[in-house]
């Protein structure tokens, strides 16, 4: 059974590494990037994820716009927003955009790990779609 | 307003009163300066005019009733000479007449002269006597009760005065008789042309009494004659008899009446009138305006008048001052309940913004703390025994555990912070309590904890947040629990307060709150909770103020050490917009 591909897009390295290796010992294979315009760079490779943990604030685009630029690439791809700075507007406009999840840091792995598989499951579905 | 309404208002007040400010409008003596003023100027604009009311009247009446005195005094004193006058001309004229009618010679007898005399005694009352003085000044005849044939008058002054004007009327004088008495003599020329005869009557003062006397009446209180030097030429009641001196101001010799007021005690008014053809000044003492009884009443009246209108308006201006002071006390401790609720919803705003920007600050090193703690212990879990491991991983425990607590405390304060939507629907709170109380009757059960309801069952529903509602409820119901602990009760009521709004109040019998506790519970970050297992937050109350307010409704406590204590939540039946402009 294939690995689900999870790309961690945050700027913030001491948080995205340690998160991206305690992932891969949960049997996920896991890319990171430290904005979005690096995440893109990874996209155009041959390596797609099918979940993105994406950081909200970060230089360059934000992570609301970086949502919005993976829907265009991938449609089919979920992302889940993994931010110190919750909003409930945030929120909302996240999922009119496609956002499948928002979370607040810090966050428990096991209920991240959770919402990944559940993302990936949808991601599925709607790829055998 | 409600009496426990009321009750809750004040130590709310008292409570903002003790957050806002250092008891700066809590200041008595203000108010008190404020109706001291107010009462000074209201009894200016009472008194004032009353005042100047009373002095017109009074003034106006004293010159009314002066001028009527004056001139009655006027008329009393012409009356008197008038009299005066007309007896004198009519016995100066008799004496004239007798002259004319009879030479020297005929009257020198005494005989003619008797005759004479019978029928001029019988015509004019008082005249003593009737004597002829020849052109020698030595008395020729004479009739009457004395002897005084022979008697010269040559150098009298009277005589000499009577050669000088033909008609004299002279003084009062005592005579040779050692009576008083005055005279009227006529000078005629003797017939063969040698000097004058002279034809004299003496008259005796007790008919100038008698004249007087007829003059007296209610406010005439003395009438007398007095010469030019002020020797008074009868007896008069107050000054004395006939040659006694009575102290005449300067009178000028003219016919009109002089009047002469006497201020004092006795308050006395004089007439003064010169009688024609004589040396005499006709003096009434008569009852000034001031000694009437019709001014003295007047006087009292006013006065009594004056007095009962100043009390009145002392009344009244004290009643109206003490009213304004206290409406305006009341007023200014409105406005600064009002200021004072509104500094603590803006305390809290603004704490709500500094705890949503720490917060979110502090979330992102939580973030890396807690994933490298995580992965530290994920490797360790996948790394063979060795002495230490069980150590590491036990403090990885706790490392993360304390992140747990961390993260617990910023997603509370984001959740303190956040302005979520509110959406109103009609909502019977009745049903949210009973759906709140369905998560707690468990916890509650399992401390031994009995809660009971006395909800009031025809409740109209309440135009607010469902979500929001339950919220309120279960973090003070949960507080409730904790503040008994085991082994108590929890008593919740619901009723209609009033038309417009229904109240909720919810009383446990836990340990209480001092006064210093309760004027801080609705402050973020303060708690009571400090046991291990029980530590708060201090920011469940202070979320729920926040919720209730933005509810349009109220939120009271009251306390009592050792007996427990009350929430009282108070929801308007129709939501007003003020929930939706918090927003």
């Amino acid at each position: 059974m294939n690995k689900t591909k999870v790309m961690i897009v945050d700027d913030e390295i001491e948080f995205a590494q340690p998160l991206s290796e305690r992932l891969t010992l949960r049997n996920f294979e896991t890319q990171t990037a430290i904005c979005a315009e690096d995440a893109m760079t990874l996209l155009r490779t041959n390596w797609q994820p099918d979940v993105v943990v994406l950081d909200l604030r970060m230089p360059g685009l934000d992570g609301l716009d970086a949502l919005s630029l993976f829907k265009q690439v991938d449609p089919a791809m979920e992302v889940i927003i993994v931010s110190g700075h919750g909003s409930t507007t945030v929120g909302i406009e996240g999922m009119r955009r496609g956002l499948f999840d928002y979370l607040l840091k810090p966050v428990e792995i096991d209920e991240l790990v959770e919402r990944i598989k559940a993302a990936a499951e949808k991601r599925a579905l709607a790829l055998q779609k | 307003m409600n009496p426990p309404l009321a009750n809750f208002s004040k130590k709310i007040t008292g409570v903002l009163c003790g957050i806002t400010s250092n008891g700066a409008f809590c200041v008595k003596g203000r108010y008190q300066g404020l109706q001291r003023r107010l009462l000074v100027i209201l009894l200016l604009i009472g008194i004032l005019p009353l005042s100047v009311m009373a002095s017109l009247s009074f003034i106006e009446y004293r010159a009314l009733l002066r001028d009527e005195t004056n001139t009655n005094a006027r008329l009393s004193a012409e009356s008197a000479r008038q009299t005066i006058e007309a007896y004198l001309q009519k016995l100066t004229t008799a004496i004239q007449i007798i002259s004319d009618a009879y030479p020297f010679q005929e009257l020198a007898n005494q005989e003619r002269l008797d005759k004479v005399f019978t029928k001029l005694n019988q015509d004019f009352f008082g005249v003593v006597d009737l004597s002829v003085i020849g052109p020698d000044g030595i008395q020729q005849a004479y009739s009457g009760p004395f002897n005084l044939v022979g008697k010269n008058y040559l150098t009298s002054e009277w005589y000499t005065r009577t050669l000088a004007k033909k008609m004299y009327i002279s003084e009062v004088f005592m005579g040779y008789r050692h009576v008083p008495h005055f005279v009227i003599a006529v000078g005629k020329m003797m017939t063969e042309g040698q000097g004058h005869w002279v034809l004299r009557a003496s008259i005796d003062t007790e008919k100038l009494d008698r004249f007087m006397s007829s003059i007296y009446s209610e406010v005439v209180t003395d009438v007398f004659l007095v010469n030019q030097s002020g020797e008074l030429q009868n007896s008069s009641r107050h000054y004395g008899k006939v040659n006694d001196h009575f102290l005449l101001p300067d009178i000028p010799p003219m016919r009109p009446i002089r009047l002469e007021e006497k201020k004092g005690a006795g308050s006395t008014l004089f007439a003064f009138g010169h009688v024609e053809h004589t040396p005499w000044i006709v003096v009434l003492e008569l009852q000034a305006y001031a000694g009437k009884n019709s001014w003295i009443a007047f006087k009292s009246q006013v006065l009594w008048l004056f007095g009962v209108c100043i009390t009145l308006v002392i009344i009244l201006a004290f009643r109206v001052a003490r009213h304004v002071a206290m409406t305006v006390r009341s007023a200014d401790d409105e406005r600064n309940r009002i200021l004072a609720q509104t500094e603590h919803t803006n305390k809290l705003a603004s704490v709500g913004r500094l705890a949503a920007g720490v917060a979110h600050e502090i979330n992102n090193p939580l973030a890396i703390i807690n994933e490298k703690a995580g992965l530290m212990k994920d490797l360790l879990e996948h790394t063979n025994e060795f002495i230490y491991k069980e150590k590491f991983l036990k403090q990885l425990t706790s490392l993360q555990g304390a992140v747990d607590r961390s993260r617990t405390i910023t997603h509370r304060l984001l959740g303190f912070a956040r302005r979520m939507d509110v959406k109103f629907e009609p909502v019977q709170i009745n049903d949210v309590i009973h759906e709140v109380l369905g998560f707690l009757t468990k916890e509650a059960s399992y401390h031994n904890i009995e809660i009971t309801e006395e909800l009031q069952l025809d409740l109209p529903l309440v135009k607010s947040d469902r979500g929001q509602l339950q919220q309120v409820f279960l973090n003070i119901i949960n507080n409730a629990i904790d503040a008994v602990g085991r082994d108590g009760d929890i008593k919740i009521s619901s009723f209609l307060m009033n038309p417009n709004h229904l109240q909720v109040d919810i009383v446990d019998n836990g340990p209480g709150m001092p006064p210093e506790v309760l004027s801080k519970i609705f402050e973020p970050f303060f708690t009571t909770k400090t046991g291990k297992e029980t530590q708060g937050t201090g920011l469940g109350l202070s979320i729920t103020y926040g919720l209730v307010k933005k509810l349009g409704g109220e939120v009271f406590v009251d306390s009592t050490v050792g007996s427990g204590s009350t929430f009282t939540l108070v929801f308007p039946i129709i939501a007003n917009d003020r929930g939706d402009a918090l927003q």
